[in-house]
């Protein structure tokens, strides 16, 4: 075992590159994709460098271990590339109250002493605000979790 | 083996090992926790995240998708002491994966005994009629109380459902025959008003039929004195006009006509079909004397040829002549 992997040399990090792309594949979001990718550059590495210089396993792993921490700001930013797409298409998923900041409704009920609630879809959101009479409308303007924060329109 | 061989490899799997620690993928519909030293400190989103290996791990993984907690089955008693077995269902989202993973130690359980408490409490204060009957009103007044309750713990909830409301065996029993007697009630006196009805039409028709029949007779009656009257004032004037035309004239056109009358009710007794051979006394001498009557009429009428014509044919009468002219 140990003479065959000294035996294939450089080859190792191609194909230890791709059995972790693969295994991305299998559990998917566990960043092996990143590591797969950083033993594929060393291993491109060290056949690039093979003709000037011969790069000890040791000085290989350091690489692969240098070009796997490098990788996780490059991840960043495809990561930030993704959410801003899936924001774009439904920005309010699992977001629901935020969802709601804009919109008018009618106070069944007066809201009192600066809290009350409206009637959402066919269930109830407390909100706090200005003191107004029922039947007046009323804006939403800041969603804070559970709690809508309005304003008289 | 060197050392710097030792030191690399470990190095590696260090770095490897660091990486995965370090790097959190939340996946959507999830919040994660985050605790430095046990401590929270953010709240993960869903997508790919960086944390600090050795001082930050991931504390709770919170579902903020909206979620259904089944509320298992309870005996309630209504305000009219009736038990029923109430089961329902609760729909609700975690809004604030921090206080919902901290402020509240078991969230299921929390809602779960929150929601059966005040279902005991809003059915309790309501009769077994209104607790069947009026089930949003129920929905209504847990969601408030409920969603109020919880907001502490950062979750809403949105919609709570009782599912089943099933009474005892017997009362569901009693309830049946109930619903049967007031059909059974209705239906008699639906029948019973028919009956009636029916009755009250019948003798108003009869009524009218015998208005309409007396109105009838009255106006028959009427109508019979009338055409009395009337042939009453028609004699009369008959009497009056054969007086004035006797006053005028002479007796023996009355001779006329009484003969004429004579051998007319002559002639209905030979053609009687019962009576072949009639004896009668003849009184020949006042025939005669009509006869002479109308002799003397014929006279007054045609002069003395007419008299002679007369004689030869002895005995026929002449047209209707002496009539006309009394």
């Amino acid at each position: 075992m140990a003479e065959l992997f000294v035996a294939l040399g450089s080859w190792n990090w191609l194909i230890a590159g791709f059995i972790l792309m693969a295994l991305e594949l299998l559990a998917p979001g566990v960043f092996l994709f990143w590591l797969g990718l950083a033993a594929l550059l060393t291993g491109v590495a060290t056949f690039a460098l093979a003709s000037v210089l011969a790069l000890s396993w040791q000085a290989q792993a350091l690489l692969f271990a240098a070009l796997a921490v490098a990788a996780v700001p490059l991840w960043r930013r495809m990561a930030r590339g993704g959410t801003a797409e899936s924001s774009a298409t439904n920005p309010f998923l699992n977001r629901r109250s935020d969802a709601l900041v804009g919109r008018v409704f009618t106070l069944e009920k007066p809201i009192e002493g600066g809290v009350g609630t409206v009637r959402i879809d066919d269930t109830f959101w407390r909100v706090t605000g200005p003191d107004a009479p029922a039947g007046s409308r009323v804006k939403i303007v800041h969603a804070d979790g559970v709690n809508l924060i309005v304003a008289a329109v | 083996m060197s050392g710097f061989d030792i030191f690399s490899i470990l190095l590696v799997l260090l770095v490897i090992l660091t990486l995965f620690a370090g790097v959190k993928t939340v996946p959507q519909g999830y919040n994660w926790t985050i605790e430095r030293f046990g401590k929270f400190t953010r709240t993960l989103a869903p997508g790919l995240n960086l944390i600090i290996p050795y001082f930050d791990r991931v504390g709770r993984k919170m579902n903020v998708m909206e979620q259904v907690i089944e509320i298992p089955q309870q005996e309630v008693i209504t305000k009219d002491n009736a038990t029923v077995t109430v089961d329902g269902v609760a729909f609700f989202q975690v809004f604030d994966a921090a206080k919902a993973s901290y402020e509240v130690s078991n969230l299921d359980q929390g809602i779960i005994v929150l929601t059966m408490t005040n279902i005991r409490s809003v059915m309790g204060s309501m009769d077994l009629d209104q607790v069947l009957s009026h089930r949003d009103e129920i929905n209504e007044r847990l969601l408030r109380v409920v969603d109020a309750a919880v907001s502490p713990w950062g979750i809403k909830v949105n919609r709570i459902e009782i599912k089943d409301i099933v009474p005892p065996a017997d009362l569901v029993e009693a309830m049946g025959r109930q619903m049967k007697a007031e059909r059974v009630k209705r239906a008699d006196i639906l029948q019973a008003e028919g009956a009636r009805q029916s009755e009250i039409l019948r003798a108003e028709g009869a009524k009218q039929g015998q208005i309409l029949q007396a109105e009838g007779r009255r106006e028959a009656a009427f109508r019979d004195a009338e055409a009395r009257e009337r042939s009453a004032e028609a004699e009369a004037r008959a009497t009056q006009m054969v007086s004035d035309a006797i006053s005028k004239g002479d007796v023996a056109a009355l001779n006329y006509f009484i003969a004429d009358k004579y051998i007319k009710a002559f002639g209905q007794l030979a053609e009687s079909p019962n009576q072949k051979v009639i004896m009668l006394p003849v009184e020949a001498m006042s025939m005669l004397g009509s006869l002479a009557g109308i002799g003397e009429i014929a006279k007054a009428t045609f002069g003395e040829a007419a008299t002679s014509q007369a004689a030869a044919r002895r005995g026929s009468v002449p047209p209707a002549g002496p009539t006309k002219t009394s």
